[in-house]
């Protein structure tokens, strides 16, 4: 158990912002969230004390600038729609914390702060999300990023069964050398478990997002 | 500080305030997820009551409403004697819904089997025999979970016998 841990821990470290699923869980509930893109690699765990917002501990590595923010990372559910057969939210989230440098980087700390939205409407078969990003770690530099998602279900699966999804995600980070990417990725929810796997295919970089939640 | 550091820390302060906010709201009215609590007993005493009506349009018509899935333990739950009780809710629609709602009713003494059908977007319940859960607790336990009940029904209507 503990091994499989570890291992939980350590895969942001070997691969890195995109849409987590249900980034506020229900009330008592605790998620652990593992991010990676072809900038960062990130783990959160947060709990959810009410049904409008969670509180978490989030850790970052950026790879190419080479340097790790660990954060307090609370989220906000400012809107959640309901109808019968979708259901659509808006959150908003952010964090502070601080950067400091990794791999022999020499620039110290730094206090580090973001925040951004989050937007997601979802049926049983159809998903579209969004997420932006701003990021200021000080003299480590900042970012901004968006990604915007499209999926859809080939299946409807029911309680308990493999859930799975289709979608294609397109980021923008303006001050990249390569500012628009495309990532293909699938999506596997099981229960409490949620895996993506995907490929970015504009700078050939994995993805690896998992959700556990408790 | 530049315009940049000002609007991270703009947004991290707005973000906190509405944390905060949220936070007070919560613990005084129960609700959350953007349902305000006066709709959601509104509903459920329609529900209650009426069985008429569904809040965000949904269908509650007696001839199309679902009627209870029977699972191993819900039917063995019905078996000893449990009153039925199936609640429709909205916005579940993956299974992430369907983990939150029974992890949230699964916790209560009261219930002997919990089941989120996806297909019928429906929350089967089974009570232990002799125990007793309103609607108004049922809508504010879905809103625990992060949904909202549209209607509840109990009984012969929840097994779809009702004449």
């Amino acid at each position: 158990m503990r091994a499989f841990l570890a291992g939980l821990l350590l895969l942001p470290l070997l691969f890195s912002a995109h849409t987590p699923a249900r980034p506020v869980s229900y009330t008592g509930g605790w998620t652990f969230i593992e991010e990676s893109d072809r900038q960062m690699s990130s783990a959160l765990v947060h709990y959810t004390p009410a049904p409008s917002w969670s509180i978490g501990l989030r850790t970052e590595v950026n790879r190419e600038s080479e340097y790790a923010v660990a954060s307090i990372h609370p989220t906000f559910l400012a809107k959640r729609w309901f109808d019968r057969d979708y259901q659509g939210n808006l959150y908003i989230h952010g964090g502070i914390g601080r950067a400091s440098g990794i791999r022999g980087n020499t620039l110290g700390e730094e206090t580090a702060m973001y925040g951004g939205i989050m937007a997601d409407w979802e049926t049983r078969s159809l998903f579209a999300g969004y997420r932006s990003r701003y990021l200021d770690a000080g003299h480590f530099g900042d970012q901004f990023m968006h990604a915007a998602r499209l999926g859809f279900a080939p299946y409807e699966g029911d309680s308990g069964d493999l859930h799975t999804w289709l979608m294609l995600e397109i980021d923008h980070r303006p001050e990249d050398e390569d500012a628009v990417t495309a990532t293909p990725l699938v999506r596997l929810f099981k229960g409490p478990l949620l895996l993506e796997m995907g490929y970015n295919l504009t700078v050939n970089q994995p993805l690896l997002n998992f959700t556990y939640r408790f | 500080m530049n315009s940049k550091k000002l609007f991270a820390s703009a947004l991290l302060s707005f973000l906190l305030s509405q944390t905060l906010a949220a936070q007070e709201h919560d613990h005084h009215s129960h609700a959350g997820s953007g349902a305000t609590h006066q709709d959601h007993l509104t509903h459920s005493d329609h529900a209650d009551h009426h069985n008429d009506e569904g809040d965000a349009g949904a269908d509650t018509s007696n001839s199309t409403h679902p009627v209870m899935t029977h699972t191993d333990a819900i039917s063995d739950a019905l078996a000893e004697g449990g009153e039925p009780i199936v609640a429709d809710v909205l916005g579940v629609v993956c299974d992430f819904c369907a983990l939150a709602m029974n992890k949230i009713f699964g916790q209560r003494e009261e219930i002997a089997a919990v089941y989120v059908d996806l297909d019928t977007k429906a929350l089967n319940l089974v009570l232990i025999p002799g125990a007793t859960l309103s609607d108004e607790t049922i809508a504010e336990l879905a809103v625990q979970a992060g949904y909202r009940v549209a209607a509840v029904r109990r009984g012969e209507q929840a097994l779809g016998s009702a004449t």
